[in-house]
């Protein structure tokens, strides 16, 4: 079953997402902010990540520039969920880029796309 | 480092990035912020009459006016405010905007002015045929370095570890080095001095073989060491790089590569004489190309 990882620190986003995917027919784990979501991503090496951008301490861009600096985890599809505007331009590397409240048929159809 | 901002600001969305950036760094800094939004111009002379920029409306102005439109602007900020983390004060003004910013920033003395890019949308044609201008000026005569956030992409993403220093090894990028190293010192940032050889040909009025290239490319280095390394003392967290290129795709690429989150160049360093001239070319490309703030030492 693959895996993905789910890094937000909105408990209720997080609660959604996983109930989605788990529904959907992936396995999850979670991570609440960066540096839990590069132990976890290193302890699971999820098939995909989903990321939220502001989070308290560091944010998500800089736990794509760790997670790229790590040669296991570098090319890990990463899709960034957010409210923040701006969103596209934060991590240029990511596969998609979804915009809170986002479509959930859009979220499933772009996993699909991006898991191998 | 900073003890005061300036941040002008529209208070529309057009400085929503730039604001992420005022705020996030006064926050860290500790710095107290001046929030400072010029409303509108008169229109004509020093009439009463303006064209607000927010409303869109003609208004007659006066003191009660223009309290009201400060508690607006305090209103649009209330998120950011809300937690009380950052110390700021609102000052709203009448005029053209690089000018009342230029005044502004005589009279608090901030040691950063930050501003933001152009305007989105094309209702606000005040704005949108000024801003170049108004960056120019600003930057021009500024008392203090300015920060640009241009592009949505440049704004605030969650820190500032890594400072990338532009330098055309002029006077002015001494200045500007010293500025970027103070930076880098207080926030314990990793340092990337860099320097782009023009290759162009209509610069260089001739083409250069690519010993010719290496050549200049290793002088380089050796005035980065002269110049710059010398002066870090202890400091290890730093890196060195010179491309070859134009010169402003070369520094908003390497500072993509670096994952910078500010970078650091004098404006229009090849010209000391600042009287007349523009900001520099390439300065004005890498503010309106860069995917972080950048900020222009000015003297």
């Amino acid at each position: 079953m693959k895996k993905i990882l789910i890094v937000d620190d909105d408990p209720n986003i997080r609660d959604y997402l996983v109930s989605l995917l788990e529904d959907n027919g992936y396995a999850t784990c979670t991570a609440t902010d960066v540096r839990d979501g590069l132990k976890v991503a290193k302890e699971n090496k999820p098939d995909l990540i989903t990321l939220d951008l502001e989070m308290p301490g560091e944010w998500g861009p800089r736990f794509y520039r760790q997670l790229a600096q790590d040669d296991e985890l570098k090319n890990t599809p990463v899709i960034v969920i957010s409210g923040l505007s701006g969103n596209d331009y934060a991590i240029s590397k990511a596969v998609a880029t979804l915009s809170k409240p986002f479509d959930r048929e859009e979220l499933l159809s772009i996993i699909k796309e991006n898991i191998i | 480092m900073f003890k005061k901002i300036l941040f002008a600001t529209s208070a529309t969305e057009a400085s929503d990035h730039a604001a992420r950036v005022a705020f996030n760094m006064a926050g860290t800094l500790k710095a107290h912020l001046n929030l400072f939004h010029v409303l509108g111009v008169p229109t004509r002379g020093f009439s009463q009459v303006v064209f607000d920029v927010k409303t869109k409306k003609e208004v007659s102005v006066d003191d009660e006016y223009i309290s009201w439109v400060e508690e607006e602007v305090k209103n649009y900020y209330s998120n950011q405010l809300a937690d009380g983390v950052v110390d700021c004060s609102i000052k709203a003004s009448v005029g053209f905007p690089h000018r009342e910013i230029l005044r502004q920033a005589r009279e608090i003395e901030p040691d950063l002015i930050i501003l933001g890019g152009t305007t989105g949308s094309d209702e606000d044609s005040v704005y949108k045929s000024s801003t170049g201008s108004t960056l120019q000026r600003v930057a021009k005569a500024a008392p203090c370095p300015i920060l640009v956030v241009n592009r949505s992409a440049a704004s605030f993403w969650g820190g500032l570890s890594n400072i990338v220093f532009g330098t055309d090894f002029s006077k002015a990028s001494d200045k500007a080095f010293d500025f970027a190293l103070k930076i880098a010192m207080s926030l314990n940032c990793e340092l990337h001095l860099f320097h782009a050889l023009d290759i162009s040909s209509t610069h260089m009025g001739m083409s250069m073989s690519q010993d010719e290239i290496e050549q200049k490319i290793r002088e380089a280095y050796r005035k980065i060491r002269f110049k710059y390394v010398s002066r870090m003392k202890d400091r290890k967290n730093y890196s060195m790089d010179v491309w070859e290129g134009i010169p402003y795709v070369e520094i908003v690429k390497y500072s993509r590569e670096k994952h910078a989150d500010l970078i650091v160049m004098a404006h229009n360093s090849r010209k000391l004489d600042i009287d007349g001239s523009k900001i520099g070319s390439n300065m004005e490309q890498v503010i309106m190309r860069a995917g972080c703030p950048v900020i222009s030492v000015n003297r």
